[in-house]
């Protein structure tokens, strides 16, 4: 995101603490976005549905008391959206789903088309069913929603370094389990 | 077994999926009656609030009564057996 894009966005927000009507700029552009992540978690277009409105009217509801602290707005919209689906799974005490593209799978392994079978694939749900959910939760945002280390730690409520960690911990699994080249930066 | 479920999806997730669930007019609504509660609540609570204060002030001022009276009683028998003693 560009300085201008930023201060643009931060203008739509100012005029919005005023004007509800006018955070409807800012619903257009993230609305795909966060509609998307969490249907990731949920699996289910319905809920999804009723999530992301309650993450808009909980973002407008809270608008006087955001402040831009050099991340997108977008941080903290999938922030409540995070915290939206946990009051979810907390409140109804289901497992919590992650509903991943295969597409995104194999781009994060990196592997040819002709060594991507089906055991190869039904090992790695495996694995990933293993692994604590917190570690499935950075390793989503990192490659399925592509944000950079700073912003999920901005999202997760934890420390940068720790957000590193936990993404390096589960790729260093998966590569001396199963492997793999791992697409691997940060 | 995790606290979670891995499920894998053929399909990527497009726009088009998405576009029939985006109603910011729906959200304005729900964030219009959210405030209006909000606000129903804000003046009951207030209202609680001095309702109770009133109380505390009532049960106060009682019980204040309640000491004074009987040390006036002790103070007037006290006066009449003095009385009393000097006839």
């Amino acid at each position: 995101m560009t300085e201008d894009e930023i201060r643009k966005e931060q203008a739509i927000i100012e005029r919005s603490k005023n004007d509800p009507q006018a955070f409807g700029e800012l619903y257009e552009k993230y609305f795909e976005r966060i509609f998307n992540y969490i249907f990731r978690q949920t699996d289910d277009e319905e809920l999804t549905d009723d999530l992301c409105s309650q993450t808009f009217v909980n973002a407008l509801n809270n608008l006087g008391k955001y402040e831009f602290r050099g991340f997108p707005f977008s941080a903290w919209l999938y922030k409540i959206a995070g915290n939206e689906v946990n009051k979810h799974y907390r409140k109804n005490k289901g497992k919590k789903i992650f509903s991943i593209e295969e597409l995104k799978v194999r781009e994060l392994v990196e592997q040819t088309a002709a060594d991507w079978d089906e055991e190869l694939i039904n090992r790695l749900i495996h694995y990933m069913n293993e692994l604590p959910t917190d570690m499935i939760q950075v390793l989503e945002l990192r490659f399925f929603e592509d944000k950079d280390f700073k912003e999920i730690a901005f999202i997760l409520d934890m420390t940068e370094s720790g957000a590193k960690m936990r993404t390096y911990r589960a790729l260093d699994k998966l590569r001396t389990n199963f492997n793999l080249k791992v697409k691997y930066d940060g | 077994m995790g606290k979670h479920e891995i499920r894998l999806r053929r399909q990527r997730l497009t726009a088009r999926g998405s576009e029939r669930f985006r109603n910011y007019g729906a959200v304005l609504k729900q964030y219009g009656e959210e405030r209006r509660m909000k606000i129903i609540t804000r003046i009951f609570t207030f209202i609680f609030l001095i309702l109770a204060l009133v109380l505390v002030f009532i049960v106060v001022s009682r019980w204040e009564k309640k000491q004074t009276v009987p040390e006036k009683k002790t103070s007037q028998t006290e006066q009449v057996y003095e009385i009393k003693q000097v006839v």
